[in-house]
């Protein structure tokens, strides 16, 4: 009987893998980087700043970025000619619990070379602070929301810092946290008692939409929607 | 022995012709139960409802294959304001809760609500922090459907549930059942420990740990911390 590879199907039978096994594992640097130009040059320039690289499911490079220094990092990686990552895909963010960091994610695209690159910033749990890149890219404004909302990570200099995915009015916390019990923090009757008590029309204030206003124009102001109407 | 003699009524004719041909009555009697109760269940329109899933099973019913048309409901009303029966498919997230009550609130009596599906009966396989465990905690409902989507055959089995509980339905009774007090639009059907028990955990959710930590934080509010923590 001929040996056959190791397939996906097979780890089935094992059940789920602690986080705690790959770990280990993951926290080494993978992958060569001189594959991708701009991790190559990200090593060189911010060194001191990566705290390591890792190359995922064959062509996704990954480079865990000090946040203190994030947005430095990120408007270099934008704005330098050899780079331009010009397109902010996706900001997430994972909370792997057992007190370890959250990490916020941002997910790159360069349209101009043609290169995607992920840049992950992890942030202790007692001090969820990083800064906005909503000045860099218009698209972070809501993403950045989403995970203010979602893990509770306060975002320095956002624009427009409120939850934009749980109701305004939201009391029991951030839910995607770990800590965050699955039905909720309060019980069913309170949480039936204030979501019919929420006032469904302050979602769509008249004064949030402002019609015609060219806020996607770069050489308009950075501040969104707000200071448009007083113009 | 002819028809005219079996069915009720009167006003034979010789010359004009009854109803059923020359010599049958001209008129017929009945219950005015009957005949509102008829034009009725004939006649529902249905306010849909869709969330998720189950509204595609419930444009399916509409469609040609099982035509919703024939039993007079093809008029979907997208006003509630001109609507007999709310056919809500699919999950409610709590952030929905309110659009669902106000929509019911605002439908014209006499209406009935039909609970389609696992998620909108009690909360489905999302026994979790954002979403209703049960339409019924917030409206009343007349027909639960299960599934998971019902196909377009349970809808129409649920439809004709609520025609017959039309058909059942009486004018001397219809008012006192169907009152609704004023003071009640937009707050929770049920009481803390009717949602209490209406939306405690089902099947596998069971086994969950209420915190996945084991400690329990401190409500961010004093208001949270006198409720009952299920």
């Amino acid at each position: 009987m001929t040996e056959r590879e190791m397939s996906g199907l097979d780890a089935v039978g094992e059940g789920p893998v602690s986080s705690d096994v790959t770990e280990s594992a993951s926290t080494q640097s993978t992958g060569d980087p001189s594959d991708h130009p701009s991790v190559e040059a990200l090593l060189e320039r911010y060194g001191d700043a990566v705290s390591r690289h890792r190359l995922n499911a064959g062509d996704q490079w990954v480079v865990w970025i000090d946040p203190t220094r994030s947005h430095e990092v990120l408007a270099w990686l934008k704005e330098d000619p050899d780079h331009l990552f010009d397109m902010m895909s996706d900001v997430t963010g994972v909370d792997y619990g057992k007190g370890r960091p959250v990490e916020v994610v941002y997910q790159m695209y360069s349209t101009t070379h043609g290169r995607a690159l992920r840049i992950r910033c992890p942030l202790p749990l007692d001090e969820l602070e990083i800064d906005s890149v909503c000045d860099l890219w218009k698209s972070a404004n809501w993403l950045e929301r989403e995970v203010y909302d979602l893990f509770g990570v306060t975002f320095r200099g956002h624009p427009d810092l409120r939850r934009i995915l749980m109701p305004s009015d939201y009391a029991e916390g951030h839910p995607l946290r770990k800590d965050f019990p699955l039905r909720g923090r309060f019980s069913r009757a309170e949480q039936t008692r204030r979501a019919l008590n929420q006032d469904v029309e302050r979602y769509y204030l008249a004064e949030d939409i402002v019609y015609g206003e060219p806020q996607y124009a770069p050489e308009v102001g950075t501040k969104g929607s707000q200071d448009g109407e007083e113009g | 022995m002819g028809l005219g003699d079996v069915l009720p009524g009167g006003g034979v004719s010789k010359t004009t012709g009854g109803i059923l041909g020359p010599g049958t009555p001209t008129f017929l009697t009945s219950k005015v139960d009957a005949l509102i109760n008829w034009g009725r269940l004939n006649s529902l329109w249905p306010m849909p409802f869709g969330t998720a899933c189950c509204a595609i099973e419930m444009m399916a019913s509409a469609a040609s294959n099982y035509d919703l048309a024939r039993f007079g409901m093809e008029r979907m009303s997208f006003s509630p304001r001109q609507a007999d029966v709310l056919i809500c498919a699919g999950r409610v997230p709590y952030k929905l809760a309110p659009v669902l009550r106000r929509i019911w609130d605002q439908m014209p009596q006499p209406k009935w609500a039909i609970s389609m599906g696992a998620c909108a009966s009690s909360g489905g396989v999302f026994d979790v922090y954002s979403m209703v465990q049960g339409i019924d905690t917030i409206i009343p409902v007349d027909v639960y459907i299960p599934g998971c989507p019902p196909r377009p055959e349970g809808l129409i089995y649920g439809l004709m549930m609520v025609q017959e509980k039309i058909r059942q339905e009486s004018l001397t009774k219809h008012f006192e059942h169907r009152a609704e007090d004023p003071a009640t639009v937009g707050a929770p059907r049920a009481n803390d420990e009717q949602v209490v028990g209406l939306t405690g955990p089902f099947g596998n959710s069971t086994r969950q740990e209420r915190l996945s930590t084991g400690d329990i934080p401190t409500p961010e509010s004093d208001e949270a911390a006198d409720t009952i923590v299920t």
